[in-house]
């Protein structure tokens, strides 16, 4: 077990190396250099002098990009331009809002998603399955920005139930506000989660219910409840955590739509804001924790994924 | 060559015969038509401004309301299908030009130019494409070629790895080896012998990719982040539109169920399109004559 997370460890390495250089690089190819969007137009050559020395940038490329990475291996992103805050700790503050939004979406996804995959699982192309299948594409293809505007329209401004901003609470604190709070995002992001849970769970079942140890069982006379809950669940939901935690990893990143709907704020709207501010800095820390995060859960779900099904070889 | 022409007919009146799909492709050649000919069929354009007209509901005047600025939102969301149209075709075929030669090169030469071209589309992939994409406008600014090379990039891996496979499965096949074998330059026998053989996959991932093309263009609009306005575009009128929501609330609604259904139609013709080239009896088209 341990040989094999190493050796997928030790595969990771490159494909780090080359994302971390070309996150660093990014700075190199903006035009006009950061230290330009930092002075502002009227700065002098020496103001532009004394920021490009400060920043270190007169140094040469490759002892520039050995430091940052030094850094960065060590935690430090260095200070956002911003407001001159480390960017860890602003990552920091976000992460707990953004979490909880990819729990509750997940948690969503799999209460709609399950139940979609199972009841049409059990009669392939009949009515209920293509009538679902209809669902999962619909989940699919509404892009979940005007669905959570939809919803808004719903039930903040129509209805007026639920606030049409999010924002975060945690739910350890204030548990009914917090719900209150995250109703509508996690709603509109686990809808999209539900439409690929329940195909992909779909697929599984159906390839499981094809296996012989099914024959075997319906002929002993189980009830196909229990072949189903029993039997053909437990296989079909192996291959089932791999996109689950997927899902979740592309969360940790990938909530930036559904936080812009709701000014919800999470990591994505820190990335944004970056953006919209050329905070370069922040910019680097975001998009490299996203992708640490990315691919160590990725890492995470093959391990685990291996561990649960006894059949997969380590070795 | 015949014989391909009769198949092409044969599986393209497999999909016509699908429901769904002869649906999606109709709504998508009425709003290709209707962007086309915007200018000479509609009362309004997408740019003008009427400060008497503001935020109006949709009516007989302007069937989907106006926008902050008094601008008819249905001439402006039919204007910005022309965006979403011109941003997938682009980034598909950046997608396309770069994924394909890649899968292609990996697959049929293997080794180590297979490991390296491989490792580097695993890196692409290592991010979801959203964030690849704003990284990237964060480097070049917002601009109409930003989005475009954004987008086109974040499809590289797919288009690479699907025909990666496809060759793989080709590459051992006996009209490849006999090019090999008769002295066909590794070059010929790539894009003469095995790409031919390997274009159906393809073809149904441009159809898909495009609808992932328009939904990210959208997403980066809706962000604040695609092309620079005043160019109409789905995704920015639903960024404004939210603003709106209390004072005009179907503004939002019309750009979104228009992105919506284009995004739908073209994943029903992708989803359709597979089924009835998988369908299909593979009969595997050796090229005649030359070597």
């Amino acid at each position: 077990m341990i040989a094999f997370i190493l050796r997928r460890l030790l595969q990771l390495l490159p494909v780090l190396l080359i994302a971390s250089t070309g996150i660093w690089a990014m700075i190199y190819a903006v035009p006009g250099s950061p230290v330009a969007a930092m002075v502002g137009e009227n700065a002098t050559p020496e103001q532009i002098q004394a920021v490009t020395v400060r920043l270190g940038l007169d140094r040469p490329v490759h002892v520039q990009y050995a430091a940052w990475l030094g850094s960065a291996l060590q935690g430090d992103f260095g200070l956002s331009i911003q407001n001159r805050e480390p960017v860890l700790n602003l990552i920091g503050q976000r992460i707990p809002a953004t979490l909880q939004l990819g729990l509750a979406a997940t948690l969503v996804g799999l209460l709609l998603g399950i139940p979609v995959a199972v009841l049409s699982a059990l009669k392939p192309g009949s009515l209920m399955d293509r009538a679902l299948s209809g669902w999962s594409a619909l989940a699919l293809g509404v892009p979940t920005f005007w669905l959570g505007i939809l919803l808004i329209l719903l039930f903040a401004v129509h209805l007026r139930w639920l606030p049409s901003a999010s924002g975060y609470v945690s739910v350890f604190e204030a548990p009914l506000d917090a719900i209150r709070n995250l109703l509508l995002p996690a709603l509109t992001l686990g809808v999209y989660v539900s439409g690929i849970f329940a195909r992909f769970l779909r697929a599984s079942l159906l390839g499981e219910l094809k296996a012989d140890y099914v024959r075997t069982a319906r002929s002993k006379g189980l009830p196909e409840r229990d072949v189903i809950g029993r039997h053909v669940m437990r296989n079909a939901l192996l291959p089932f955590v791999t996109i689950v935690g997927l899902m979740m990893a592309t969360f940790i990143g990938g909530t930036v739509v559904t936080e812009a709907v709701f000014t919800y704020p999470g990591l994505g709207r820190l990335l944004i804001q970056a953006i919209s501010t050329r905070d370069y800095p922040l910019i680097q820390g975001c998009i490299l924790f996203i992708l640490l995060v990315f691919v160590f859960i990725n890492l995470a779900v093959d391990v685990l994924y291996a561990y649960i099904d006894p059949r997969i070889d380590l070795a | 060559m015949s014989g391909r022409w009769l198949r092409t007919r044969q599986a393209a009146g497999r999909v016509l015969a699908h429901k769904g799909a002869l649906l999606s492709l109709v709504y998508l050649a009425l709003m290709m038509v209707m962007a086309l000919l915007a200018r000479w069929i509609l009362p309004y354009d997408a740019l003008t401004q009427d400060y008497v007209n503001m935020l109006q509901a949709p009516g007989p005047a302007h069937w989907f309301g106006t926008d902050e600025l008094g601008r008819d939102i249905f001439a402006r969301v039919i204007y910005g299908a022309r965006t979403s149209l011109l941003t997938a075709a682009g980034a598909v075929t950046i997608a396309g030009l770069l994924g394909v030669p890649i899968g292609l090169m990996a697959g049929f030469f293997g080794g180590w130019r297979d490991t390296l071209l491989m490792r580097f589309v695993d890196v692409l992939l290592s991010l979801p494409g959203i964030l690849f994409a704003m990284a990237l406008i964060a480097v070049l600014g917002r601009s109409q070629m930003a989005a475009l090379v954004a987008v086109g990039i974040t499809g590289i891996p797919s288009f690479a790895r699907i025909t990666r496979a496809q060759v793989l499965s080709l590459r051992k096949r006996d009209f490849v080896t006999a090019v090999e074998a008769l002295g066909g330059s590794s070059s010929y026998n790539m894009f003469r012998t095995v790409l031919p053989n390997a274009w159906s996959p393809i073809l149904v991932q441009v159809v898909i990719l495009s609808s992932v093309a328009i939904l990210i263009e959208a997403s980066l609009a809706f962000l604040g982040v695609g092309i620079p306005p005043p160019t109409p575009s789905w995704g920015e009128m639903l960024r404004t539109g939210k603003s709106f929501l209390h004072d005009a609330p179907t503004y939002a609604v019309f750009p979104g169920l228009v992105l919506t259904l284009t995004i739908l139609s073209l994943d029903t013709l992708g989803r359709t399109l597979a089924k009835v080239l998988e369908d299909r009896h593979e009969v595997v088209d050796a090229p005649g004559g030359k070597p």
